[in-house]
């Protein structure tokens, strides 16, 4: 069986009481918003991820897919909106494979919040649920205790109150998707700029009854400027004590290798951003 | 007297050894909860000195909590010189930390220094400058002023000089010193890039012959990138940090100030 | 001189301290005042404390850096005075080149452990106490009265908040080499020899095993530095440069600043010591011994 192993739960309460502090957990400190609109619904997110004052990533995805109508942005710790959203998204297609429909949003939505409530706000995940279903598109907010909201425009996470004055000065009804996509990046930028806890980059995702489209770092307007000096070093800067060489062969001793095809191209998923 | 200096740590600093981590809040007797004159304004601030200049550099942003109260608000101040403008100034402080208790330090020394120069018929000497500034700030030893500062100079001999200050007023003349919230992002690398420190002469020796890299001043353009480089580091990776760049350059034709943009998210 | 002598002399931090003392700041010549600062509450000291000891409460505010390993020993050429150089404020380390022996004048030194500023600060008080003292009374003042004025004034201020543990070692024609322990506790000890700072129990471990009184001027030098080492090596809040200085008949001789690192490595090549540490890989015999 799944769950929660609370094996530690005991030694670290002590600790706890002894004044050793609790690791800090990756937060999200985040905007994310989410807009309806005549025909679909638009959500967006920045892509910082914090660690206290730190940031831990520069562009993160905070756009969870849930399934392929109905996506989520999360806010709050990062690690439990990751696996809030994967546990749901996994229930939720056993769900539409058992009753044979397409899964509404509003059923995430409940199954959402009765787990969320469940675990009375231990689990961190702040979200924002929005979709396309039979029933028409729909955009909800829940809160990590397991409450629930339903309206036309919503913002969550720290920049929550940037984004909502957005909203709040430009929102109308009846807009289209351009509008409603305008309006959700102008409102994640609101909180790029005035929330220390978000920045970086916006990600905006249209779902319409037809399809639905991510569009990954729609504007990145935080690009890292050039460094001025150069500092790769010169070969034998570092002191080296002691020196060994691994052959193939010695590696072949613990592992399986196989040779690749193109001895020029290794195989890289993402190429890391480093300095030339 | 084995019960001196157990003060720091074998016997148990933080995360060092749990057996005797003291108490947490719930302590004993009475303690005063409604009494916390401090606030934390981020920002970070650093200081380079090299053969005939000092530079000094401070983000201006100022925060509390997740927000930004302004995007420039000066974390650098001319000390002494004529007049509000300072003209012919010739010290610049910097402080990080609680800036009301930063606006104070700085009006308190310039006061001084200027009245010193009224009183004795020259200017105060950085090194006279930094040591009435480590009494001052000792003077609230029981109530410190929430602050690093950072003070820079020419010494007498037109050699750039820098002194730097915990909140009491211990301080030190050093090369190169950052404070304030990015200070561990930022010093490392000014360690190794100013001091030189791990980095070696490649073929300057083998194993533990290998002659280490000899620090020696650094020309003015240089450090003025590095000064640029050390805060586009810090913003990238630290949120109370950004906004704009103010650099001040103390040589002996005076101090030039300057405002570069830096990242806003 | 009597106007000049209550000047110094007027103690007392119990006055009401008045922080904007305006002629005070400004006139010709500011005392070195003893009115310092308190906060507006009732129980300053424990108030401080929240505020500033990151032992008891390592998310306090300020930061106050913190000094190290130092040590002192009396033999028969004078007295050996090392420390090491780093300054730790939390788990950061503030600084690696601090000064930790203060030169309170040509035949007086004075070492640094505890606050930074508070060791800073009142020995270069007793700096000036000591230069009165020569002004007073046409002679230089002893060793033991030095300490005592230091030591009565850390008293004076007892439960306060302040740290320090000091030595105060010195050559005197009255006394010769003379070496006194002093801390913030009001403690105040005469001995021939003392370590103290938080790497102090291995610094005692080389230095007692090795010490005697009739050593040479250079083997109680490299005792002192090596004990230094020795702290440097196992007290992760001490590194840096080891400070060594010899107090000889006619006053201190400085024996340099000298980074850990090297030293390090030249003791455990030359001399074989610190067999414990390898560069060598796990289970790799034929890898070359470093």
């Amino acid at each position: 069986m799944g769950g929660f192993d609370f094996s530690n739960h005991n030694r670290n309460a002590a600790l706890h009481a002894q004044g050793v502090p609790l690791p800090k957990a990756t937060s999200t400190g985040t905007t994310i918003v989410g807009c309806i609109y005549d025909g679909g619904v638009v959500i967006a997110a920045d892509t910082r991820a914090t660690s206290g004052p730190i940031v831990a990533d520069k562009n993160c995805e905070k756009l969870h897919f849930i399934s392929p109508q109905i996506w989520c942005a999360g806010a709050g710790t990062a690690a439990d909106t990751e696996f809030t959203t994967a546990l749901i998204s996994s229930n939720l297609e056993l769900h539409s494979l058992s009753t044979g429909r397409r899964p509404r949003v509003v059923t995430v939505m409940t199954m959402l919040k009765q787990h969320l409530y469940r675990y009375q706000g231990h689990i961190g995940a702040y979200l924002v649920v929005a979709g396309c279903d039979p029933t028409g598109a729909h955009l909800f907010t829940v809160h990590a205790h397991g409450s629930t909201d339903k309206l036309p425009y919503v913002t969550m996470g720290s920049g929550s109150l940037a984004a909502m004055s957005v909203f709040e000065t430009q929102w109308q009804r009846g807009l289209d998707r351009e509008g409603a996509v305008k309006l959700c990046a102008d409102a994640i930028q609101a909180g790029i700029w005035n929330d220390l806890g978000s920045g970086s980059n916006v990600d905006v995702c249209v779902i319409t009854q037809e399809k639905t489209t991510l569009m990954r770092n729609y504007i990145t307007p935080n690009e890292r400027s050039k460094k001025l000096r150069n500092y790769r070093f010169q070969r034998g800067t570092t002191a080296v004590l002691n020196e060994k060489v691994m052959t193939k062969e010695d590696i072949t001793k613990y592992v399986t290798v196989h040779e690749l095809e193109d001895d020029k191209e290794t195989a890289v998923a993402e190429k890391m951003d480093v300095d030339r | 007297m084995a019960s001196v200096f157990s003060g720091a740590p074998p016997a148990g600093g933080p995360g060092y050894s749990f057996k005797s981590t003291p108490t947490p809040s719930q302590a004993s007797g009475i303690r005063e909860h409604s009494f916390y004159p401090y606030a934390d304004n981020g920002g970070s601030t650093l200081g380079i000195s090299g053969a005939d200049f000092t530079i000094l550099a401070g983000d201006t942003r100022s925060t509390s909590g997740y927000s930004i109260n302004t995007r420039y608000e000066p974390k650098l101040f001319k000390i002494g010189g004529e007049g509000p403008d300072h003209v012919g100034a010739t010290l610049v402080l910097s402080v990080v930390g609680f800036a009301a208790d930063g606006h104070a330090l700085k009006e308190r020394l310039d006061t001084i220094v200027k009245m010193y120069k009224y009183q004795h018929g020259k200017p105060m000497s950085v090194a006279a400058c930094a040591q009435r500034l480590s009494h001052m700030l000792y003077g609230k030893r029981f109530f410190p002023y929430y602050v690093h500062a950072i003070l820079g100079g020419l010494d007498e001999e037109g050699k750039g000089a820098l002194y730097s200050y915990d909140p009491v007023g211990s301080y030190e003349r050093e090369q190169c010193r950052a404070a304030g919230a990015a200070a561990s992002l930022i010093m490392p690398f000014l360690d190794n890039q100013v001091n030189f420190k791990n980095q070696y002469m490649p073929g300057s020796g083998e194993g533990h012959a290998l002659q280490q890299r000899v620090p020696e001043p650094l020309p003015r353009a240089d450090v003025e990138a590095l000064v640029k480089d050390a805060f586009d580091g810090a913003v990238e990776r630290h949120i109370e940090v950004g906004d704009g760049l103010q650099t001040m350059i103390i040589t002996k034709e005076g101090i030039e100030e300057r405002y570069a943009p830096l990242k806003k998210d | 001189m009597d106007s000049l002598f209550d000047k110094y002399t007027s103690s007392s931090h119990e006055e009401e301290a008045q922080l904007q003392d305006a002629d005070q700041e400004l006139s010709v010549n500011p005392p070195l005042s003893l009115k310092f600062a308190l906060p507006p509450v009732a129980q300053s000291s424990s108030w401080l404390r929240a505020m500033t000891d990151d032992h008891s409460n390592p998310s306090c505010p300020i930061k106050i850096a913190h000094g190290t390993t130092t040590l002192a020993f009396r033999f028969k050429g004078g007295i050996i005075v090392a420390t090491d150089s780093r300054a730790t404020a939390g788990n950061w380390i503030a600084s690696q080149t601090v000064k930790k022996v203060i030169e309170i004048n040509n035949c007086l030194l004075g070492t640094m452990a505890g606050g930074a500023a508070d060791c800073q600060y009142w020995l270069a008080y007793l700096g000036m106490q000591c230069r009165l003292h020569e002004l007073r009374h046409k002679r230089r003042i002893s060793v033991a009265a030095a300490s005592k004025i230091l030591s009565n004034l850390v008293y004076s201020y007892k439960g306060m908040g302040l740290s320090m543990g000091t030595m105060c070692a010195g050559v005197t024609p009255q006394e010769g080499p003379a070496l006194y322990y002093i801390d913030s506790d009001g403690t105040r000890l005469a001995g021939n020899l003392f370590c103290v700072g938080s790497g102090q129990t291995f610094a005692y471990g080389v230095l007692d095993a090795e010490y005697s009184y009739d050593l040479s001027d250079d083997a109680a030098l490299e005792l002192g530095r090596r004990s230094i080492l020795a702290a440097t090596h196992r007290d992760a809040y001490s590194g840096g440069y080891i400070n060594l200085y010899h107090v000889k008949e006619d006053g201190w001789v400085k024996h340099g600043f000298s980074d850990t690192n090297p030293i390090f490595w030249k003791t455990k090549l030359e001399k074989g010591e610190f067999s414990n540490v390898t560069a060598n890989f796990e289970d790799d015999d034929t890898s070359q011994r470093v």
